[in-house]
């Protein structure tokens, strides 16, 4: 059984992957995306290097989050317009691993992305090499958070606005925010970050089966 | 033990069902309005004209008895908008997906009036209007999240559908709304050194105390009273083509 | 024999609005239900009801298991085929058959076969630049992944050409003496042998 599981999970993996490569935009659009926000803070405040360095977590904290928000709309809206969401309903395959292996998808076009160009953030915002395991660590837990909750939005608005998806997901993710910054600041300033990166952490792990549940939930709401 | 669980749930039933809803409840609201106005004048009464004035703040601490039951308010009615919208998720109980809508707009309004009288308060104690204290703060974003169920509401045309998509956004509300709380926390111990405790008066004497409680109360019996008179609404509007209501409204 | 399915009493409410009420049906093996409706009458929504995707207000769905018991959960796989075909332009179309539920675990060679039983032989061509006819071939092709014991089809004869008309009503009638039995819905009682329900 747990075998069928993979296989149909491997099957998801696949066919996304293989459309996403296909069609570039989905995993560049995030990245370019990032890089402009993160951009726009030393042209709004000025290139002092101490101004700068110390915004810094909060500038690639914010901009991580706006440029996961981006994609989510995708996440199910061509699945459900063509028709394949509903087969997979039907099936008898579990819908809960589907929607894990949809956000794992998200992760993989958006998240692994943003985490290779917050290092060239956290270069040319002027952050010290040492701070850099922490920014990845802190990205890592908190861009798959992002994507789960971006998930639940998607779902919740399926073919309506990106906007509302927004709307519904940014107040969810201040958590993320405040610890992912958090972690940042505290290994800047040589403090323990430990402990906000087990919270992150357990914040996945119990986000990971009450999302995903939720999320099969409001995607059935839509063929009500 | 499964009998009486029967029963409970007949009781539900019935109660939830629409014209008995509507029955019932226009028999009790005239007694819950008489107990909020009698509950809210007595205690407000007492409290900004009767109970003794704080040593260091003088009068202005009295909005106090607004402040404190409207945040109290605005926390629990997200609690009691998550029971319903859990309901609704697992039993398809309509009634409680109307009652989360109902509540909503409540709700908003007390966090609403807790950041007004908040600010009101703070400008005259720590002379500025908004200070990024971790209560304000996160009180803050429970607005935003009560703001995020209505706005989603709104956009959905079928209303027993927009009540299913608030009721599972709820219940995500309410299992993160400690932790953003907690975070806030952390967020500011580490940021700055807190210069302000709103944990003020740790020993509030009970001439204070006591109005204090009776406004809270009354501001529950305003919810219960609000609620009530929003729900039947909700619950005529929706069931408008039914023959009960039509009947109701013809005779 | 004993019927696939049961479906007894069902009834479905939609914004306060009966969509179809007390239906009553059975599927046999190898034989066809076709249900005929306008547009909007809840053709799709009824197929959505059986499947389980949304909860009808009443009435039961029974399956039969593998030990004559009717249940109320499936223990088998059905085929579903909505309105639209779920074909991604961005994958060949080969990969269109290989990279679905229904394929897991199957040989290549088997679904070359399928392939080639409908038809299509550009099997490494982008699903973007075929014709509705040969899209609509890679949704017929699906069928015959595996043995389905029912087959639920929204709506197939909808904008056919005659070949791909008599290509599906000649699979039809080969997969009913497998055993095999359809659900379809259309605007209009089509050539295939069929016991016909309108809502």
């Amino acid at each position: 059984m747990s075998n069928s599981i993979f296989g149909w999970l491997t099957i998801i993996l696949r066919r996304d992957l293989l459309i996403a490569f296909r069609r570039s935009a989905t995993y560049i659009t995030p990245l370019i995306f990032f890089l402009i926000v993160v951009t726009f803070f030393p042209l709004a405040l000025g290139p002092q290097e101490s101004l700068l360095s110390s915004l810094a977590p909060g500038v690639i904290w914010i901009a991580t989050l706006l440029a996961s928000l981006l994609a989510v709309e995708s996440i199910f809206s061509e699945d459900f317009r063509d028709g394949t969401l509903d087969n997979f309903f039907i099936s008898l395959e579990p819908s809960f691993v589907l929607v894990f292996a949809k956000v794992l998808i998200h992760w993989l076009i958006t998240g692994l992305p943003i985490m290779a160009a917050s290092i060239i953030a956290a270069i040319v915002l002027y952050l010290p090499f040492d701070s850099f395991l922490p920014i990845l660590l802190s990205l890592i837990l908190g861009t798959s958070f992002m994507s789960l909750l971006g998930a639940l939005g998607a779902a919740l608005s399926l073919g309506k606005s990106a906007i509302l998806s927004a709307i519904i997901v940014l107040p969810f993710s201040i958590p993320t925010l405040l610890m992912g910054t958090s972690v940042i600041t505290s290994s800047i300033n040589s403090q323990d970050y430990f402990g906000f990166l087990m919270i992150m952490g357990a914040m996945l792990a119990i986000g990971i089966p009450l999302l995903c549940l939720l999320t099969v939930e409001a995607l059935l709401l839509n063929y009500d | 033990m499964t009998r009486i669980w029967k029963i409970l749930k007949q009781w539900f039933i019935e109660m939830g069902s629409p014209p008995l809803f509507y029955n019932w409840s226009s028999k009790i609201i005239p007694w819950l309005g008489i107990t909020t106005l009698v509950l809210l004048s007595l205690g407000i009464y007492w409290g900004l004209f009767v109970s003794p004035i704080d040593y260091k703040q003088g009068d202005v601490y009295r909005i106090l008895y607004i402040h404190v039951p409207s945040a109290i308010l605005g926390e629990s009615i997200f609690i009691f908008m998550a029971i319903c919208g859990f309901i609704n998720v697992i039993w398809r109980a309509k009634i409680s997906g109307m009652m989360l809508k109902a509540a909503a707009p409540i709700g908003m309004s007390f966090t609403l009036l807790v950041l007004v009288t908040g600010s009101v308060w703070g400008k005259p104690t720590w002379g500025t209007w908004w200070v990024w204290d971790a209560r304000l703060t996160s009180t803050l974003i429970l607005f935003f999240i009560y703001a995020a169920l209505i706005g989603l509401h709104s956009t959905i045309e079928d209303k027993t559908k927009a009540d299913r998509a608030v009721s599972i956004l709820s219940i995500v509300g309410v299992a993160i709304i400690p932790v953003i709380k907690k975070s806030v926390d952390w967020w500011q111990t580490l940021h700055q050194p807190s210069t302000f405790t709103i944990t003020s008066s740790p020993s509030m004497s009970p001439e204070m105390y006591l109005p204090l409680l009776i406004c809270l109360l009354g501001f529950y019996m305003f919810f219960a009273f609000s609620l009530t008179l929003n729900l039947r609404n909700e619950v005529l509007d929706r069931e408008r083509s039914k023959a009960w209501v039509k009947q109701n409204f013809n005779s | 024999m004993l019927p696939n399915l049961k479906v007894e009493n069902l009834s479905c409410v939609r914004s306060e609005k009966a969509i179809f009420e007390n239906l009553n049906f059975d599927v046999f093996p190898g034989q066809n239900i076709e249900i005929i409706g306008s547009n909007g009458s809840g053709k799709t929504t009824l197929l959505r009801a059986i499947l389980g995707l949304i909860r009808p207000e009443n009435g039961t769905i029974r399956w039969l298991d593998d030990d004559n018991n009717f249940n109320e959960y499936r223990t088998y796989d059905c085929f579903y085929q909505g309105h639209q075909l779920g074909i991604k332009n961005l994958l060949t179309v080969f990969e269109n058959l290989n990279l679905t539920h229904n394929a897991k675990g199957l040989k290549k060679e088997k679904i070359y076969k399928c392939l080639e039983r409908v038809g299509l032989s550009n099997i490494n061509d982008l699903a973007s630049s075929l014709s509705v006819g040969q899209r609509k071939r890679i949704s017929i092709a699906r069928w015959l992944l595996k043995d389905f014991k029912i087959y639920f089809i929204d709506e197939p004869f909808s904008a056919l050409d005659d070949e791909a008309t008599n290509l599906i009503e000649r699979l039809i009638i080969e997969l009913n003496t497998e055993g095999c039995s359809f659900v379809m819905t259309g605007h209009r009682p089509s050539q295939v042998n069929a016991s016909r329900i309108e809502i």
